[in-house]
């Protein structure tokens, strides 16, 4: 059994699923029965429509980012770019530099892939 | 939810930086950073807007290999974007409850010029101080899924989608987001009538 507070949450979420559009059919002609009966219900609905009003109008609005934030995410991707070559590169001359010792040690013959 | 017109489309974009194009990644960041501010303003309030946003690009950049496009590239932007924002707002307790212990149901008064006043309907700055209060007081969930549909406009599935939890939850999480914040902004309004009247 729901508490008199619990009740009244419901009504308050069932009226702003009405005031929002999102009822339909046998729920939606129920709540309009209840917000004509009733004067607080009617206000409730008025008072979620102003609500709703004032987000979306709020939401329409335009934002823009701070400079900041645009030329911080783009220099930490070209660092991180720059890193990750460098790393490659670094990568890459090292096992150069090893496969050139080995050679020189000559710990590995000579091989010429690719013919049989 | 899309790329402006005579843009590269954005899954093309996000494929190219998801290589290691840098500047495919900067064409996206200068294309969406409105949508990533504007979320976490909405979520986090003017302090903490800044610092989540950058963190977000920068999360962005870490995990774009893992887009395979399997979602528009805005519904995936979305979705670090309030996770980043729900992680900086873990610890926050909010009113959860669901219960109206209120003598009568909140009542929102009409502006001066009526709801149909043009005037009335732009935001002065104390209103939009309110809205922010109010949207303060809602559970971090309940607010980032009340933002995406009544400010940035999302469909049920696309909430369900960036939030990860399954269409029922997303409209519940609407539904007591919108109530709570009703009420919220019905006791600022009062405290500011309250205020104005003491001082005039």
């Amino acid at each position: 059994m729901m508490s008199v507070g619990e009740q009244r949450w419901e009504m308050l979420e069932r009226i702003g699923a009405y005031a929002a559009g999102e009822l339909e059919g046998e729920e939606a002609r129920e709540v309009e029965q209840l917000i004509f009966e009733r004067p607080d219900y009617r206000r409730l609905a008025e008072s979620y429509a102003r609500m709703l009003l004032m987000l979306t109008t709020l939401g329409n609005e335009p934002v823009e980012a701070p400079e900041a934030v645009v030329g911080y995410a783009i220099r930490r991707a070209y660092v991180s770019a720059f890193m990750r070559s460098a790393e490659v590169f670094i990568g890459a001359l090292g096992r150069s530099y090893l496969n050139a010792l080995v050679y020189y040690l000559g710990l590995k013959r000579e091989s010429y892939g690719g013919g049989t | 939810m899309s790329s402006a017109p005579g843009s590269a489309p954005d899954q093309v974009l996000a494929l190219r930086a998801s290589r290691g194009d840098v500047e495919a990644f900067r064409q996206l960041v200068q294309e969406h950073s409105g949508l990533v501010y504007r979320v976490a303003l909405r979520i986090l309030g003017t302090d903490d807007a800044q610092d989540a946003s950058q963190e977000v690009w920068v999360r962005v950049w870490r995990n774009i290999k893992n887009f395979r496009g399997d979602s528009t590239f805005s519904t995936w932007l979305y979705r670090i974007t309030v996770n980043t924002c729900l992680s900086a707002r873990r610890k926050e307790v909010r009113r959860g409850g669901r219960e109206y212990s209120g003598d009568e149901m909140p009542f929102l008064p009409e502006p001066p010029g009526g709801d149909a006043d043009p005037e009335a309907a732009a935001l002065g700055a104390e209103r939009r101080e309110e809205i922010q209060a109010a949207l303060g007081h809602v559970r971090a969930e309940h607010r980032a899924a009340l933002v995406l549909r009544h400010m940035e406009g999302l469909s049920y599935t696309e909430i369900a989608k960036v939030l990860g939890v399954p269409d029922g939850t997303a409209k519940g999480w609407v539904s007591r987001g919108r109530a709570t914040m009703l009420i919220a902004l019905v006791e600022e309004d009062h405290g500011h009538r309250r205020a104005g009247g003491a001082a005039g």
